[in-house]
């Protein structure tokens, strides 16, 4: 079973990202944000203040993403986001006060589009590493940065016994060297 | 994520390319060693839903070292879908046609059967001599070592060398060699 089918099924998943997004370049995921609200009911307050004290820096703040303003006659307020996977998130606030918003939409801009899912496996540590995560080129010998490819020295296998040949060499020595004694003695 | 966060978690998972040198390795042993490395798992930081394998560029497959009889024996079987399709070729003859086939065959017998085989075969670069690209060579950073001694031919000793060489028998002066 892939994890997609898993996902179908269940409804839960591993924690994920779109395209290793962040590894490197960050790509924000939110395109549009649509902001619905009523001039003159109270259940729009909120909003209205958000939209007063804090939207222009929002927009200043995040250039890529396209900030909608839809007031329309007493119905009640909302926020509409839109993602770059083509997913779109709805979330009602009604009576909510400006700083409310401000964390739904701080929460929004954060989001990857993907659906809201239960997660099945936890990452967590108690003792967080000091040294930090291992990375390929740990404990690695500095010659091998400068070695040349293909390399002979770093290729040849280990040699673990003598060959036949180096043994004979040794014995041929040893006779030789034997004779010699003898000669001078 | 603060930015030396990022370049910790970029380093984690950076891709290397090790070169492997397949003169005279037995293909079966080799491709142990290389499955691991293109799967991922010689990494602490192994995962099944992990896509951490590095790539291997492997030279002189043209003069692997097949054990045994197997030049002989070993048959590689194909069909072509179609009636009387099948066809057996023996290792001699595929080598003969394609240097490099016996190694990627191997190899990719040896990966596990999923859907992440096919692209773990796209991270090994084989090629039958030493000739490589240098858009490939470019990004070999470490090599591997090869699980045998390559032995030295009697015809690469210099004459001085065979010649100095301790004689161990002779054949009697009288014998004829036929």
């Amino acid at each position: 079973m892939t994890t997609k089918t898993w996902r179908l099924f269940w409804g839960s998943g591993p924690a994920r990202i779109p395209l290793q997004n962040g590894v490197g370049r960050y790509v924000q995921q939110l395109q549009r944000i649509t902001f619905k609200f009523c001039k003159t009911h109270g259940g729009s307050l909120g909003m209205r203040e958000y939209i007063e004290k804090d939207l222009v820096e929002f927009a200043r703040q995040n250039p890529g993403v396209v900030v909608y303003l839809k007031p329309r006659r007493h119905r009640s307020p909302c926020l509409k986001a839109e993602y770059l996977n083509g997913e779109d998130d709805y979330i009602s606030t009604q009576k909510h006060t400006c700083e409310d918003i401000q964390k739904w939409v701080e929460y929004l801009r954060c989001r990857s589009g993907y659906p809201v899912e239960h997660l099945i496996n936890y990452h967590h540590t108690d003792h967080p590493s000091i040294q930090g995560p291992w990375t390929p080129w740990l404990h690695r010998d500095h010659k091998l940065n400068v070695a040349q490819y293909p390399n002979e020295e770093l290729s040849t296998a280990h040699k673990l016994e003598k060959t036949a040949t180096e043994e004979l060499m040794e014995l041929y020595e040893k006779q030789k060297m034997l004779t010699e004694m003898e000669k001078t003695s | 994520m603060s930015a030396v966060g990022r370049v910790q978690q970029w380093a984690t998972f950076g891709r290397m390319w090790y070169l492997f040198d397949a003169k005279w390795q037995n293909p079966f042993h080799s491709a142990d060693k290389i499955k691991d490395i293109l799967t991922g798992t010689h990494k602490p930081i192994y995962h099944d839903l992990n896509d951490c394998g590095d790539h291997v560029v492997v030279i002189n497959s043209s003069e692997i070292a097949l054990p045994g009889v197997e030049w002989e024996k070993r048959v590689y079987f194909h069909h072509t879908g179609y009636a009387k399709g099948a066809s057996w070729t023996l290792a001699w003859q595929l080598h003969h046609k394609d240097p490099t086939m016996i190694l990627r065959k191997t190899v990719y017998s040896k990966l596990s059967k999923n859907l992440l085989r096919r692209g773990r075969m796209e991270k090994l670069h084989i090629f039958p001599d030493d000739k490589i690209p240098d858009s490939i060579l470019e990004n070999v950073s470490a090599q591997l070592r090869q699980m045998r001694p390559i032995p030295k031919r009697l015809d690469h000793y210099t004459r001085e060398e065979v010649e100095k060489f301790p004689k161990v028998f002779d054949w009697p002066k009288d014998y004829i060699i036929k």
